[in-house]
């Protein structure tokens, strides 16, 4: 605690926090994150229910936590997020590895570097979904072409990452590892993915998220599950309290993602644990 | 002192561990390029160990670098003989802080040793010793931002030293260490050395360092870096630091080298 005054600055230890449980409560980060949401609802609820809000395009919160409740209890919920869940889960297997064995290779060969990475700059702007037409002419309607569309997704993050991650390492460890005649292999093992892992976790991170946008999307294409599916069925139907359902599953999805992507951080990155480098 | 073009030896007629010859090196930045090394003649002895002084910017790092393999000379070569081709030939500890972020102290000291694949049980026994030699005991399962930038610096000389290699090439290892901690780590560097006999070449920009360790220090020219005189030092051992620096003999040479190292410095 810093308290200065005219002639004085007094540096002295931060007074003790509130220590009441709901003190502790009011000041946690979960309960901000909470909160806002909840007032968010509370006057969407209400300006549906002066009809300031069309009730069309807006249903009441309400009416879909029933919804909501009510597919939960069915158990039908369920059936459509393992399945978006299993679609993101192989697919960014899929396209994370290579991602990580590419960006190594690259990150730590100056030759390869100019010869590959070039072709994978150029294809990086296309819109990964526009690829969905042609990914499906080659894998079919089914599962195998959204595996296939989420992993191209989620490649080209990793990859990038953890290209970025290994060129970024400082040079001086590679003089050591060199120095103690470290092998290739060695090499890969014990200096480049440990120094670029912070980069190559910012890459799942952002792959996981657009992973989720690309299997929303191909949700709408030869499947009858899935969250996606659910989405693109109610505006069929214009069955919109579905619709929100829906909504509301996929940003909790991605919500749940980024969460399980933070604790694998903390464990598996032990030396960022208090903010050291 | 030698004139300038002469072979820097321990003596005539003993056996070179490491032999320089004419050696140079010229960094190409961009348009204009940078001599940081020329026409530089040295022999080392197995087991000897010397003191590299020399003012900031004239090439010592490139020189350990280049006897560490990490780089390679335009102009010259250097001869290294090696006794067993299966042991590790030389460790480096770098100026700066090199010390893997990533590893816990422990698996940092173990390092060269894990490389090798040495068996478990010998790499704890040995990363033990130096981790406590270097007094890091308590901090053997920390990461390195846990620990201050002279901690640090003490794991660094202990991965280099737990690797045994026939030679230590040593970049300023002590500079960051207040002067407690570096009289204590250049008895035990002393000690280490006496009782494996390794081939030391250390560089420091303290003369007095250089006189309480070596047999040889040699004093390098202003960039491009060569090799300007050579003074031997035969102080009787086991030395040490703090009877040495009593002795009126050391003063002398400290003086005559600091003289010499004041026209490098001021005709920069
Ligand atoms: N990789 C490099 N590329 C270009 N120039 C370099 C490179 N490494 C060193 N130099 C140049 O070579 C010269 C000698 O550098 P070096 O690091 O060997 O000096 P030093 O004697 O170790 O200095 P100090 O005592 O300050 O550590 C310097 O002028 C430096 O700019
Ligand atoms: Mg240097």
């Amino acid at each position: 605690m810093i308290v200065s005054s005219n002639d004085t600055v007094r540096i002295s230890a931060d007074p003790p926090k509130g220590s009441t449980s709901l003190q502790r409560l009011l000041r946690s980060d979960a309960f901000a994150s909470i909160a806002s949401p909840i007032v968010i609802l509370l006057v969407w609820e209400m300006l549906v229910r002066v009809q300031l809000l069309d009730a069309r395009f807006f249903p009441t919160p309400s009416s879909v936590i029933v919804e909501l409740v009510s597919m939960i209890r069915s158990g039908e919920i369920f059936v459509h997020i393992a399945w978006t869940v299993s679609r993101v889960a192989i697919g960014t297997l899929l396209g994370a590895i290579p991602g990580l064995v590419f960006g190594v290779l690259l990150g730590l060969s100056p030759v390869l570097r100019t010869f590959i990475q070039p072709a994978i700059s150029a294809l990086y702007p296309i819109p990964k979904i526009a690829l969905f037409p042609l990914v499906m002419m080659i894998f079919g309607i089914g599962d195998a072409s959204k595996w296939v569309i989420v992993a191209i997704a989620v490649f080209f993050q990793v990859f990038f990452s953890t290209l970025a991650g290994v060129v970024n390492i400082d040079k001086i460890y590679l003089d050591v590892a060199s120095n103690f005649k470290a092998s290739r292999w060695q090499t890969y093992w014990t200096i480049a993915i440990p120094g670029a892992l912070p980069f190559i976790f910012t890459g799942l991170q952002l792959g996981l998220g657009m992973a989720l946008i690309v299997v929303v999307i191909a949700e709408n294409f030869g499947t009858q599950v899935g969250v996606g599916y659910i989405i693109w069925q109610s505006w069929q139907v214009f069955e919109v309290r579905n619709m929100y359902v829906g909504l509301i599953v996929v940003a909790f999805l991605g919500y749940c993602f980024q969460l399980l992507l933070q604790r694998l951080q903390r464990a598996v990155i032990p030396w960022k644990k208090d903010g050291g480098t | 002192m030698l004139t300038d073009n002469a072979v820097f030896a321990a003596s005539r007629d003993s056996v070179s561990k490491i032999r320089i010859r004419d050696l140079g090196k010229t960094f190409s930045l961009g348009q204009t390029e940078v001599t940081a090394l020329t026409k530089v003649n040295l022999d080392v002895t197995a087991g000897e160990f010397i003191c590299i002084v020399g003012p900031s910017g004239c090439g010592k790092t490139t020189l350990l670098r280049i006897l560490a393999e990490l780089e390679a000379p335009t102009q010259g070569e250097v001869l290294i003989a090696r006794d067993d081709p299966s042991a590790p030939l030389s460790s480096m500890i770098f100026q700066e802080s090199s010390i893997f972020p990533w590893m816990t102290i422990r698996d940092n000291v173990a390092y060269g040793l894990r490389l090798r694949g040495v068996d478990d049980t010998q790499i704890n026994k040995v990363v033990t010793h130096f981790i406590k030699l270097a007094g890091l005991e308590r901090f053997a399962d920390a990461y390195p931002h846990q620990l201050s930038g002279g901690m640090k610096q003490r794991a660094s000389v202990a991965r280099a030293f737990s690797n045994d290699p026939e030679i230590l090439l040593m970049d300023e290892p002590f500079a960051a260490l207040d002067e407690q901690n570096k009289a204590l780590l250049q008895e035990e560097l002393l000690r280490i050395w006496s009782e494996t006999r390794k081939t030391v070449v250390f560089i420091t920009h303290s003369i007095d360092e250089a006189l309480v360790l070596s047999d040889r220090v040699l004093v390098m020219s202003a960039r491009p870096g060569r090799l300007k005189a050579e003074f031997k030092v035969d102080f009787p051992r086991p030395r040490r630091v703090y009877d040495l620096k009593a002795d009126p003999a050391f003063g002398r040479m400290g003086r005559e080298i600091w003289t010499l190292l004041r026209e490098e410095v001021a005709g920069q």
